[in-house]
């Protein structure tokens, strides 16, 4: 028994032979529509936020620092790949593109920073259509975001018009830890 | 008479006063609301009355009437019904009876919620610390509503968990905090004599990650799936599909059928790869490479596979409340039924070359024996318990997604040893592909996603289970405001395995102890989901914690240097 299993086992491993790729001088090809790093478009985002507001890893984030500029980061750091965002887009300003050799030194080489004009609604500070028909995509934060992007830390505070003292306030934002 | 009036006559007639209500909404759950002090006795007559304990959630409830909320879930799997016992105690006085004596497998939950929510339990055997950091400050209970799921507290220096009294005559040997043949951090003190296991103590929830608070307080209901499905790195889908599940049913929407087929067949792709990938690391755990080696090669096909449908190779991100977020297309069809092929005659290969191996006999036959009885007692799920006759298997007793129409064995052994357990992998292998095969032939057309057209309603509670290739997740969710629940447990399948390993490695010889702790396939992340991360065991250890944290600052200091340079 013993030797016939040894012998079913040679056989086993022999027809397939050697099976590793040469990776990184071989590579297989990708398939179409791989999840690899989100890429913005910063021609077609309109700033409405729903990226930032579904992101599951909370690492788009949005700062506005006066009434018509807004800042939106995406810190790849912590991207998970979900396509979430993209998803979500009215715009479809995001893709989610089929580079994944993204291994790098530098936090900035994966961090997209995307400067925005905005204009102002009189009625609601924001002009834009977010309303999503699924009840439950819909954009919970308001219209004004002060997220802390020195920190890269989404901040739940926001408010319907633009306010000073909460984008000070944000300013001061540390992590929380344990030390002194 | 039906089950649910059997159950309330029952309680009724031993109870009378205690019992508050048995809802009738929904008829798969029967929810029963009894008074705190009888609780133990409800739960001991829904046992008698034939029910499997699932688990025990606790939540707060501090802000509406000041009570802590505590729910036993029970699984009636012949009428393919769950029972919820609740109960509660008011905050200022936390004391609720432990039904552990009873449930030897309701010690963890119970734990558990004493560590999260501050809730005791009268007459528990073994009232340790199970989740929390052994340097946690008392009094503060990370999953009440009151503390913020981004507390950090003090950390202190040299405390140190009590190990449990060494029986007379034996040795310990540390397994862990980190070891080579586990592929996480958790710490077994085994005590042996000589070469034999005499008992262990288990001091594990080492890689908390804070997901249940995180998820009650940060995102929203469809981002949930996303994380959920980084509870395990195995059964990713496993969790999602039953958080959704449970999600839909709270909201009693209905996700069209054609999404249901796809969720079956993700969830059937992770059990095929998981299956071949645990007999992977079984056979190195007995050191048998070859076979490691092997199945693995066979698992990249479908690992690649699911990266042409999904767009990833793990973490499918196909799930989300309300159905799936990809269809299955003619092309992507015939690719699926050309690796299943593949998969399938790879595997018999594999299974003819080592179902006669007299050295993989010796190492898995009557190892980590326990008779049905204690696996029925401990509440052991999935191959584990099939491997000792207990025949369970959520997709065949609460069927959920298109499980209803498909055609399948469920295997089950009584050897109630290691060798058991990997049949068993290897024939539900088969199976899965089997009903992979099913899902394409019988898949109808139509939507594969519907939206939700109101917001989820507050305070609506529903459990679901899903059979993760390793035994069956179980997931209960009670509904909150802001678009997202207010509390979610997820008990997974290693979580009751888990608590059973003491008795599996008792009397066995020390050199089975990896093959025995692998045969349950555990992940200690899925069952380490819940609080906060604290590595530090108090293990007389060499190093400190602020050396450590000192070394891991050195080790960061590029990414310093980067951030004063975007300040600048
Ligand atoms: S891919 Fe997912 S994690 Fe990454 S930015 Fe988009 S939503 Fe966030
Ligand atoms: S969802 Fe699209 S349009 Fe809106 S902020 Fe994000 S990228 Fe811009």
């Amino acid at each position: 028994m013993w030797l016939t299993s040894k012998i079913k086992q040679i056989l086993m491993v022999m027809k397939p032979g050697v099976v590793t790729l040469d990776y990184p001088n071989e590579r297989p090809p990708v398939p179409a529509n791989l999840r690899g790093q989100p890429v913005f478009d910063h021609q077609k985002c309109i700033g409405c936020g729903g990226c930032s507001d579904h992101c599951p890893a909370r690492c788009i984030l949005v700062r506005d620092v006066c009434q018509e500029l807004r800042v939106m980061l995406y810190d790849g750091s912590r991207c998970t790949y979900c396509g979430r965002c993209a998803d979500i887009c009215p715009e479809k300003a995001i893709t989610m593109s089929n580079s994944f050799e993204i291994a790098c030194d530098q936090k900035e080489d994966i961090t997209t920073r995307m400067e925005l004009f905005m204009m102002t609604c009189q009625r609601c500070g924001r002009c834009y259509e977010m309303e999503k028909t699924n009840a439950i995509d819909r954009i919970n934060l308001k219209g004004f975001r002060y997220d802390n992007l020195e920190q890269r830390a989404l901040i739940r505070k926001t408010s319907e018009t633009f306010d000073p003292a909460l984008l000070k306030e944000s300013d001061n934002y540390q992590r929380p830890s344990d030390k002194e | 008479m039906s089950k649910r009036k059997e159950l309330e006559a029952k309680l009724i007639a031993h109870l009378r006063d205690d019992v508050v209500c048995v809802e009738k909404t929904d008829p798969r759950t029967i929810f029963i609301d009894v008074k705190r002090a009888g609780i133990r006795e409800a739960s001991k007559i829904i046992t008698t009355a034939g029910a499997r304990y699932l688990c025990s959630v606790g939540y707060d409830n501090i802000e509406r009437d000041g009570t802590l909320g505590m729910i036993h879930t029970f699984a009636l799997d012949d009428s393919d019904q769950f029972v919820c016992c609740r109960t509660s105690a008011p905050v200022g006085d936390p004391v609720i009876e432990s039904i552990t004596p009873d449930l030897p497998s309701a010690g963890w939950s119970e734990r558990e919620v004493t560590d999260l929510l501050g809730l005791r339990f009268a007459g528990h055997p073994k009232p340790k610390k199970l989740v929390l950091a052994d340097d946690w400050p008392d009094g503060i209970y990370p999953l009440r509503k009151d503390v913020p799921h981004n507390f950090v507290p003090k950390g202190a220096e040299d405390v140190a968990y009590e190990l449990d009294e060494a029986p007379p005559g034996t040795k310990i040997v540390p397994v862990g905090p980190f070891h080579p043949s586990l592929h996480e951090p958790e710490h077994f003190a085994v005590y042996v004599d000589g070469e034999t296991i005499k008992g262990c103590d288990y001091r594990g929830f080492m890689t908390h990650r804070g997901i249940e608070k995180l998820c009650t307080t940060q995102i929203s209901y469809n981002e949930v799936p996303f994380i959920a499905e980084r509870i395990c790195g195995i059964c990713g889908s496993v969790h999602a599909t039953a958080f959704s599940q449970a999600v839909e049913s709270a909201a009693g929407l209905v996700i069209p059928r054609r999404a249901e087929f796809i969720r079956t067949m993700m969830l059937e792709f992770e059990r095929i790869h998981s299956n071949l990938l645990w007999l992977g690391v079984a056979g190195h755990l007995i050191g048998f490479d070859t076979v490691f080696m092997q199945a693995w090669r066979v698992r990249e096909q479908i690992m690649w596979l699911c990266e042409r449908l999904t767009g990833n190779r793990k973490t499918y991100g196909m799930i989300l409340v309300g159905g799936v977020r990809r269809d299955i297309t003619p092309e992507i069809a015939d690719d699926i039924r050309r690796v299943m092929k593949n998969i399938e005659d790879d595997l018999t290969i594999i299974h003819r070359a080592i179902e006669k191996d007299t050295s993989i006999h010796k190492r898995t036959k009557g190892v980590g024996t326990i008779t049905k009885q204690q696996a029925l007692d401990w509440s052991l799920v999935g191959p584990v318990a099939r491997a000792r006759g207990v025949d369970i298997d959520a997709r065949r007793d609460h069927p959920y997604a298109a499980y209803d129409e498909m055609k399948f064995e469920v295997p089950v052994l009584d050897s109630c040893d290691v060798w058991a357990t990997l049949v068993i992998r290897v024939v539900e292998t088969f199976e899965a592909i089997k009903i992979v095969r099913q899902c394409l032939d019988k898949m109808p057309g139509g939507e594969f996603f519907v939206e939700m057209k109101d917001k989820i309603p507050a305070q609506r509670h529903a459990i679901t289970v899903v059979e993760a290739p390793r035994g069956e997740s179980v997931h209960y969710v009670i509904t909150g405001e802001d678009n997202r629940p207010e509390r979610w447990r997820v008990r997974a399948p290693t979580f009751p395995n888990l608590q059973a390993v003491p008795l599996m490695l008792l009397d066995e010889q020390f050199g089975d102890f990896p093959i025995i702790m692998g045969s349950i396939d555990p992940c200690f992340s899925c069952t380490d989901r819940v609080a906060v991360v604290d590595l530090q065991t108090g293990q007389s250890s060499s190093i400190t914690k602020a050396e450590l944290d000192a070394l891991s600052r050195r080790a960061q200091s590029p990414s310093h240097s980067l951030q004063t340079m975007l300040r600048g």
